[in-house]
């Protein structure tokens, strides 16, 4: 790795301080849980001059339910959620999705936040966030602003944070707050595999006419970001809840990812792995729905 | 550079080293602990691990910095006065390691998961050897050394079935 220089940020507004004073003459990137940064770093022609670690910033290690809804700190670590007994109730598609991203060692270092902000369109915390119409909060200088999620990337390893903030805050909205979801990814082996294809499915049933309220389908590894599926999204709003259904949202879905070829998977067969696990994970949160009636 | 202060193996150490220094170089270079060992150095193959405030992290994917103030345990604070760690014994009396490049790590992620769970399933040793790659011996020896461990840690004498 090439030499940098590293600055300690006390807490998050310290830490948008040092960002707005260095990032105006230096080259800088934030270190977290370094999962990503560090492991880039060693490989990469292109260093920091600075190096700025938010790591310390207690504040954003919380995960809270306020009037808002679900917040998790930016800083909260994947072994965190699978361990926090407020998002194992609430949640169970957010314990199997951090479940999935790297090995023990790696979620017990890398964030939530780290792994929006390096934004990998593969990235397992994407699609369930997507379903749940996450909100981002982001520090800067100058205080906090709100994004949803789905304008929060740009495009692979970019977002919308400008050099002087940071993401601190990842909201789940009061309204989705128990929602039904289920995470499914279909990688090349069960340990610390990227995903071919990663899926987040949520919808509320009306009891009375079994039919889907407000699905909302979120995709990885088929876009140059996590995208939604807002054509599956419509055809099931409304609709009563049947494996038929269920089956030709996944084949609408198909249509509303857009994959490329590489040397993990043909675009193909990632359009056909989402027609599947679209399915089933409409599958699961219908499970889920069903348990807690 | 930066001064750190780290208690490493129940020890308070100190190290000027350059920011960019991992834990894992800082533990090898700095503190002479050579048994955490440098794979792959991106966080792939875990013979880094070591146990940081109670939970296995991969030493190369975190700064020596990072680690100022807290309580790192390497393979070399394991053995105590009265002779190995059972771990240890167990993977010996297993022969659970051929060319030993993996142990330390696995032996770290094996201890930091009894510590919390006494009496892990074998799924749950599975997951817990998940960022614990190796390429030589296999993993069904190095899981039933972790239940004769498990075993002996929480007092039980009796022989496991092998």
């Amino acid at each position: 790795m090439r030499a940098f220089d590293l600055y300690v940020a006390k807490d998050s507004r310290d830490a948008v301080m040092l960002l707005a004073k260095h990032s105006a003459v230096s080259k800088v990137k934030v270190i977290a849980g370094g999962t990503d940064l560090l492991a880039d770093l060693k490989f990469s022609a292109h260093s920091p001059n600075v190096v700025v670690d938010i790591s310390r910033a207690d504040e954003l290690k919380s995960i809270t339910v306020t009037n808002d809804g679900l917040r998790i700190g930016a800083l909260v670590t994947h072994s965190q959620i699978m361990r926090s007994p407020v998002i194992q109730k609430m949640f169970p598609a957010l314990v199997d999705a951090a479940h999935t991203i790297g090995a023990v060692q790696t979620r017990n270092l890398g964030t939530l936040g780290g792994n929006l902000v390096t934004a990998v369109p593969s990235m397992d915390s994407g699609p369930t966030l997507m379903a749940l119409e996450a909100i981002v909060s982001i520090q800067g200088p100058e205080g906090r602003r709100e994004v949803p999620l789905t304008e929060f990337f740009l495009g692979p390893r970019k977002t919308i944070l400008k050099p002087d903030e940071i993401l601190a805050e990842i909201i789940i909205p009061k309204q989705n707050l128990g929602k039904p979801t289920h995470f499914l990814k279909f990688g090349l082996r069960k340990g610390q595999a990227l995903a071919l294809v990663n899926v987040g499915a949520s919808f509320w049933v009306d009891e009375d006419t079994n039919t889907f309220v407000a699905p909302r389908i979120g995709l990885g590894a088929v876009a140059p970001k996590v995208i939604r599926a807002p054509q599956a999204e419509a055809y099931l709003e409304g609709k009563e809840i049947t494996p038929e259904a269920m089956a030709e949202a996944g084949r609408i879905a198909a249509t509303d990812a857009k994959p490329i070829s590489d040397f993990r998977a043909s675009a193909g067969y990632r359009k056909n792995l989402v027609a599947v696990l679209t399915k089933r994970a409409l599958e699961g949160a219908y499970a889920l729905a069903q348990a807690k009636r | 550079m930066v001064t750190v202060t780290i208690n490493i193996n129940g020890e308070n150490r100190t190290a000027s080293v350059p920011a960019e220094t991992t834990l894992l170089r800082a533990l090898r270079d700095n503190f002479n602990l050579p048994g955490s060992k440098l794979g792959c150095d991106v966080g792939d193959c875990g013979a880094c691990t070591v146990i940081v405030d109670g939970k296995p992290i991969n030493s190369c994917l975190m700064l020596a910095a990072q680690a100022e103030g807290r309580t790192v345990l390497t393979i070399e604070g394991l053995a105590s006065s009265n002779g190995v760690h059972p771990l240890q014994r167990a993977f010996e009396d297993c022969a659970s390691l051929q060319c030993g490049f993996c142990g330390p790590g696995v032996i770290m992620s094996a201890k930091a998961l009894i510590d919390e769970v006494p009496d892990p399933s074998i799924p749950q040793i599975r997951d817990a050897l998940g960022g614990n790659l190796c390429r030589c011996t296999g993993y069904v020896k190095m899981i039933e050394a972790i239940r004769i461990a498990a075993r002996a840690m929480r007092g039980e004498t009796a022989e496991v079935n092998r």
